[in-house]
């Protein structure tokens, strides 16, 4: 088995849903293909948790451009996953808006082209061809995030394209000089495995150079403060099922390439990425907790979680080897959990026709489907007991305190108590609060309101709310290997 | 190759880094969209002419291919793509008001350049011994310029160009410091850079057809604490 | 000893003698490249005969100032003439007198009394082009100390002898960025200095709009020739700065006898012909800026100084 083929599905998805397939076909197509996908990266998840290879057979041509390790494994599993519920959620929610034809089309074939890209980053292992694919990723959803074609749709895809493009020159420069470090250590293969053997002898300088280009640039996309501006705007603009992918996964998957960094720069003397990695987590952490307060957008206060949950990795990488657990299990649990959140809003959204905190009251008694998903998602995002959040912040807490961090890890858990506060004050008024006098029930200026959600939307309101719940008590033994072998990953 | 050959083919390459990074201040300040373009297609053909310079200088025919692709992607492709995506009016626009005036965003371009000088050196020391030229420092100077330009620019064709002038900014340093980078991905960043104003051009498009500017720096009614009460704006 | 003496005298002569024909020619040209015939080329010539044979008024009101002026702008690049090479690639005798710097202290020196009695005769159009020129002095001024540190810093010297030899020794040098860029600044300085099109339009007639011109609004007779031939002669000498020193250090007397110190002078006006030619086509080619623009031209003059600098400083 070629891991290779698993670009295949969404690219030839793309490419039907393009055509003149029927019209009732493309959203089918893109589910089919992202399913394809998910026995695919689930397979090589089962390789990889194993402790097995799945690229030991690929020819020497291939070893220069694809690897797969625990690490990526997990990130693949993660795209695939939420990329199959989003596309099962997609389905009730476009059909909800009488979309022309080519905009259905142009949805589908852009989402498949994302969730290619996303799905190309884990895989290759040429870190410059990984920033191609970082832009691809930034390109293919640019659209999608302008879909709804409203100027603030617009307005929210222009910050996220220049902004991320800006980041991507830096990482780009970022990885040229990574690429000359290498070269002056006399070559060498230019992958991740062959940049971790040539560590010690490249020029530190270069190193510490290219590690802050690249944190900085790709920084950017994943959303860190300062650099996280567009974030809320392109994440809360976006329809929601994109919103899920971008929030629960791209992110991540960015992510991802910043962390490959880690182990490459154990053994640059004097490099600190570690500090950087906490001092910029924490900044992004704390300013994200504090600014959920004054969030009018319920979909912006997941936005906001985001970058708060980008930076509890980022500090976990940081806190050292014994945190490395909890950061891929927090990845995992923020990838389901932020995804069930987006379809929560998603189905709020469709119900009351508003984006507005302020205009959202009493959800339990007009939409209790809508009203349950969001506290669930609320209580699940912030990181209540007994959910998957939960136990992931509680591993890194844990795992920082054991190893004597007591400033980093009392802030990162002030933080997380902050930001509880923050979202649960509005989802409890939204949900539970009653409706203010002065508010028409529903909002004014035609949104579409309507009390029943798409069967779809509810199915994968269920299927996302299967591993936010279970995942906090329990963890299957292949997911537990698999984590082990990431976090593996992650160190030298 | 002859020492005076050399030195002619050094201070060539140098003099093409010194009229990049000339037109990188241009991109900055220049106020019409059209003159913009006009610096960025030179800004480009410098850079071609820098990797062929380059190119021969190291006797390298990666370099040479470089310069090619830098040939015929950006000074063709890139305007024949935004004529056929972006909105008519794109090119007669002029930046009535920059965020800066003109002489203090000058004088922050020069800082930001001599910066460039700072840390372009040690890097370029870190590399190695061989002829490294002022490609590196101006490159950074590039880099910086057209992020520079990212945050003062408020009209959508310079904010494109500002993009691709980092772009540019990266390679002029990158065929010093990485001029043995596999074609494969040379090839990939050239059609990136393509991809990068195909989607550009739609949303500029869009942005003129949906709000009637192309001064798309203008907006700005997204943010916290506002209130930006839009009933039922889309989803 | 003597024959140096003699050699700088004919280099005053020939800016003396020519400084009007450039003037003239320039004319012409522009009026050629609009279609039109234009007046001779001798015209300058027949103008200052005809204002130094006219009767000179001289405001009752006005100070030493306003009549000392036409003197200092004459002579003042009758002196720059005697250090820069306008034909010798050799220093003559009053060369060690200054370098580059200190001929653009006494055109400065010049300029400054030029403005000085503008505002002395109290007339308002002349000091809304003193006040003008001013501003456009003091925005050319740091472009003028960055050329001349930048061409110090390459050459090591200001003595221009020393520098216009080094541009070409190796010929690889005449390529290096930092030369090629303060080429570029220097022009847009002669632009600006010499009040030509897009700074000030030379031919302009309506007072409101004059920077240059006005200054010599309220002089007649041989006063105001004085302060033509002046600014004529200031012109030839910078035009001779840029191309004999930054430019095109060839065509110049090498040797030592009067012969080739007399054969560099048709080579030389050439050169300066092939100048004014390009500066035609520039000054036909633009419009004039709006009075607030100049501030960025000036600033674009600066930039590509710095970048010459800043080239320089990067390889070392």
């Amino acid at each position: 088995m070629n891991v290779v083929w698993i670009l295949v599905p969404p690219l030839v998805a793309a490419l039907l849903v393009g055509i003149r397939t029927p019209r009732t076909w493309v959203p089918a197509i893109t589910v089919a293909s992202c399913l394809i996908v998910l026995a695919f990266a689930g397979r090589i998840a089962w390789v990889v948790a194993a402790g097995g290879s799945v690229t030991d057979r690929l020819g020497p041509a291939w070893a220069n451009w694809v690897a797969v390790d625990g690490l990526s494994a997990l990130i693949l599993l993660l795209i695939a996953l939420v990329a199959t519920t989003a596309a099962i959620y997609s389905i009730g929610y476009l059909a909800h808006e009488e979309l022309v034809p080519v905009k259905l089309r142009l949805y589908h074939a852009n989402y498949n082209l994302f969730v290619f890209s996303m799905l190309a980053i884990p895989l290759i292992a040429e870190p410059t061809l990984v920033w191609i694919v970082v832009e691809l990723t930034t390109l293919a959803s640019a659209l999608l995030v302008s879909f709804g074609n409203t100027r603030e749709a617009l307005e929210a895809a222009w910050k996220y394209v220049i902004l991320s493009l800006m980041g991507a020159g830096f990482a780009l420069f970022g990885f040229l000089v990574l690429f000359a470090a290498m070269h002056a250590t006399g070559g060498g293969s230019y992958t991740w495995a062959g940049l971790a053997a040539a560590a010690p002898r490249m020029p530190p300088l270069l190193m510490q150079t290219a590690f802050l280009l690249v944190l900085i640039g790709l920084g950017t996309k994943v959303g860190l403060v300062p650099m996280h501006t567009w974030l809320p705007d392109a994440h809360s603009q976006a329809p929601s099922p994109v919103c899920a992918l971008l929030s629960g996964i791209e992110t991540t998957s960015i992510l991802y390439v910043i962390l490959r960094f880690f182990p490459i720069m154990q053994s640059v003397p004097g490099a600190h990425a570690e500090t950087w990695a906490v001092v910029l987590g924490l900044i992004s952490v704390g300013t994200a907790a504090f600014l959920l307060l004054q969030v009018h957008d319920y979909k912006r206060l997941f936005a906001f979680s985001t970058v708060e949950h980008m930076g509890v990795m980022l500090t976990a990488v940081g806190l050292g080897a014994s945190a490395h657990y909890g950061a891929m299990q927090q990845i995992v649990s923020h990838a389901v959990t932020k995804s069930f959140c987006f379809f929560a809003a998603g189905a709020v959204l469709l119900s009351t026709g508003t984006r507005e905190i302020a205009a959202v009251r009493g959800l339990i008694g007009r939409a209790p489907a809508a009203g349950a998903a969001l506290v669930l998602g609320g209580l699940g995002i912030t990181g209540a007991p007994p959910l998957a959040i939960f136990l992931s912040e509680f591993t890194i807490l844990k795992a920082g305190l054991a190893t004597g961090q007591y400033v980093a890890t009392g802030l990162l858990a002030i933080f997380i108590v902050i930001a509880f506060f923050g979202v649960m004050v509005h989802v409890n008024r939204m949900v539970f609060g009653a409706p203010d006098s002065d508010q028409p029930g529903t909002a004014p200026g035609g949104g579409a309101a309507s009390s029943r959600l798409p069967f779809s939307c509810a199915l994968a309101l269920v299927l996302g709310a299967v591993p936010v719940v279970v995942l906090g008590v329990y963890i299957p033994a292949p997911l537990h290997a698999l984590m082990q072998h990431a976090a593996a990953a992650l160190a030298r | 190759m002859s020492e005076s050959t050399r030195q002619l083919v050094e201070n060539l390459n140098a003099l093409a880094a010194g009229l990049f990074l000339l037109a990188s201040f241009g991109i900055v300040a220049m106020r019409q969209a059209r003159g913009c373009l006009m610096l960025f297609i030179l800004q480009s053909l410098l850079l071609a002419a820098s990797a062929a310079l380059l190119g021969l200088r190291f006797d390298s025919g990666h370099l040479f291919g470089v310069a090619l692709v830098n040939l015929i992607t950006k000074p063709i492709v890139v305007p024949w793509l935004l004529r056929k995506v972006a909105p008519a009016g794109l090119y007669t626009r002029r930046e009535v008001d920059q965020v800066l005036n003109i002489p203090t965003t000058l004088l922050i371009a020069l800082a930001l350049s001599i910066g460039a000088y700072f840390l372009g050196v040690p890097l370029a020391n870190a590399v190695g011994p061989e002829y490294r030229g002022p490609n590196v420092s101006i490159g950074i100077a590039g880099l910086l310029l057209g992020a520079f330009t990212l945050t003062v620019r408020r009209e959508a064709l310079p904010l494109l160009i500002g993009l691709l002038a980092m772009e540019n900014g990266a390679f002029l340093a990158g065929i010093l410091l990485a001029h043995d980078l596999s074609m494969l991905v040379e090839l990939a960043i050239a059609t990136d850079g393509l991809i990068i104003v195909f989607i550009v051009g739609v949303l500029v498009r869009a942005v003129a057809k949906q709000v009637g500017t192309t001064a798309v720096g203008d907006l700005a009614s997204l943010k916290e604490g506002g209130g930006h009460a839009v009933p039922g704006a889309g989803r | 000893m003597t024959d140096r003496i003699i050699f700088n005298l004919v280099q005053v002569l020939v800016v003396l003698g020519f400084a009007p024909l450039v003037s003239g020619v320039t004319t012409r040209l522009k009026e050629m490249i609009q279609s039109k015939r234009g007046p001779s080329i001798l015209q300058p010539y027949r103008d200052l005969w005809k204002l130094f044979h006219k009767d000179e008024i001289v405001s009752e009101d006005s100070s030493w100032i306003f009549r000392f002026t036409p003197y200092l702008v004459f002579v003042a690049p009758i002196f720059v003439a005697l250090l820069i090479p306008v034909l010798t690639s050799y220093p003559l005798f009053f060369a060690f007198m200054g370098d580059m710097l200190g001929g653009g202290f006494v055109l400065a020196l010049a300029g400054f009394f030029a403005t000085l009695a503008a505002i002395d005769t109290a007339n308002p159009y002349g000091a809304i082009g003193a006040s003008r020129t001013r501003m456009v002095g003091f925005l050319a001024e740091p472009v003028f100390m960055i050329v001349f540190f930048t061409v110090s810093f390459v050459a090591g010297s200001t003595i221009p002898y020393i520098v216009q030899q080094k541009w070409v020794t190796p010929i690889a040098n005449f390529f290096a960025p930092s030369h090629v860029l303060l080429v570029l600044a220097f022009l847009m300085l002669i632009l600006a200095e010499g009040g030509r099109i897009p700074v000030d339009s030379p031919t302009g007639h309506f007072e409101l709009a004059m920077i240059d011109e006005s200054k010599s609004l309220e002089y007649s007779g041989r006063g105001f020739a004085l302060m033509k031939w002046g600014g004529q002669m200031k012109f030839f000498v910078l035009l001779c700065i840029f191309l004999n020193v930054l430019v095109t250090p060839w065509g110049l007397a090498s040797g030592h006898t009067l012969g080739a110190v007399l054969l560099a002078i048709p080579l030389v006006l050439l050169k300066i012909f092939g100048m004014v030619l390009v500066l035609v086509v520039i000054e036909s080619s633009f419009a004039k800026l709006r009075l607030f623009r100049i501030s960025e031209f000036l600033g674009a003059a600066f930039i590509t100084s710095v970048a010459a600098m800043i080239a320089q400083v990067f390889i070392g």
